[in-house]
């Protein structure tokens, strides 16, 4: 009774094998078209699918009054918070991006005035903008401040300071 | 003289003991824990919500982790503040966010409910001195 069962597993182990090789074979092949894709996955620390990042404060197109600090409440859900370089199961760090796009996925996260880090585990933070109109947005990166696959990263808004 | 100098050894050795037992974690300065969402008063429909913690001055840290200025929440239902020198109790009125997660899901039935928050270090034991946030009652219908 077992041994059919046996075979039949060995066999399709031997399949499951052959598709992988294959598939590492026509990924190595098409390097350079599958880098786009590459970038859309993130980095090599897996993050729960249904990681849910938002900023909980401010809300889209609100306006500020110029020369006072804003609040900014970082909002997860379904995945928790650990500072930089602490390696631990389903979390990462804060990152806030200001007025600029999503940076490479599969890379570190740069460290400047429009990309700021949380490594401490902060979950909030103040900041002060000149007049105008200016984009927030998150991004979770693991212990490496890379973005995690699937990336986890909020919506964009826009708030005007006057 | 003999006998205070004796006396003092003794105290000296019995509170060299103490600290050994627990050190309780120092708590960072302005550290504050406070709840986001709900609000104090709110009324809540059906009774699945989400809590938003807050937390400035400090980070949020998985339980096990060792490292300054950080913690993680615990969420109290309903309860009183625990003991602050001892592990935060594990049970349906603690709730434990070793994680680090910061928006926490719960179900609560029909009737008046109290939400606090309590952090606690990588031991799950409160900081020194503790930090807390207030506490709120929300009303679930």
């Amino acid at each position: 009774m077992i041994k059919p069962i046996a075979t039949l597993s060995a066999a399709l182990f031997v399949v499951a094998l052959a598709t992988s090789v294959g598939f590492a074979v026509a990924q190595g092949t098409s390097g350079k078209s599958a880098q786009g894709s590459a970038a859309k996955t993130g980095g090599p620390t897996a993050a729960p699918p249904n990681g849910y990042l938002y900023i909980g404060y401010p809300n889209d197109h609100q306006t500020f009054a110029a020369g006072k600090p804003i609040k900014v409440w970082f909002g997860l859900r379904n995945m928790g918070v650990a500072p930089k370089d602490v390696k631990f199961p389903n979390t990462g760090h804060h990152h806030l991006l200001i007025d600029v796009d999503l940076p490479p996925l599969d890379k570190e996260i740069p460290n400047d005035r429009n990309h700021l880090h949380f490594g401490a585990g902060e979950t909030e933070t103040t900041i002060e903008l000149p007049p105008g109109k200016h984009t927030l947005q998150l991004l979770m990166g693991d212990e490496k401040h890379i973005p995690t696959t699937p990336p986890i990263y909020s919506k964009k808004i826009t708030i005007y300071v006057r | 003289m003999s006998r205070r100098s004796l006396l003092h050894a003794l105290a000296a050795s019995l509170l060299a003991l103490i600290p050994s037992l627990s050190t309780p974690t120092p708590a960072p300065a302005n550290a504050e824990a406070y709840i986001i969402w709900p609000y104090d008063g709110a009324v809540i429909d059906g009774g699945k919500l989400w809590v938003r913690m807050g937390l400035k001055n400090m980070g949020v840290c998985p339980k096990g982790i060792e490292r300054p200025n950080c913690g993680h929440h615990h969420l109290l239902v309903d309860v009183e503040l625990p003991p602050m020198d001892k592990e935060i109790p594990n049970d349906r009125n603690h709730l434990h966010y070793g994680a680090g997660e910061t928006d926490a899901r719960i179900e609560l039935p029909p009737g008046k409910h109290t939400l606090q928050l309590l952090m606690g270090d990588s031991k799950h034991i409160p900081f020194d001195p503790p930090i807390y946030s207030k506490k709120i009652t929300i009303t679930v219908r």
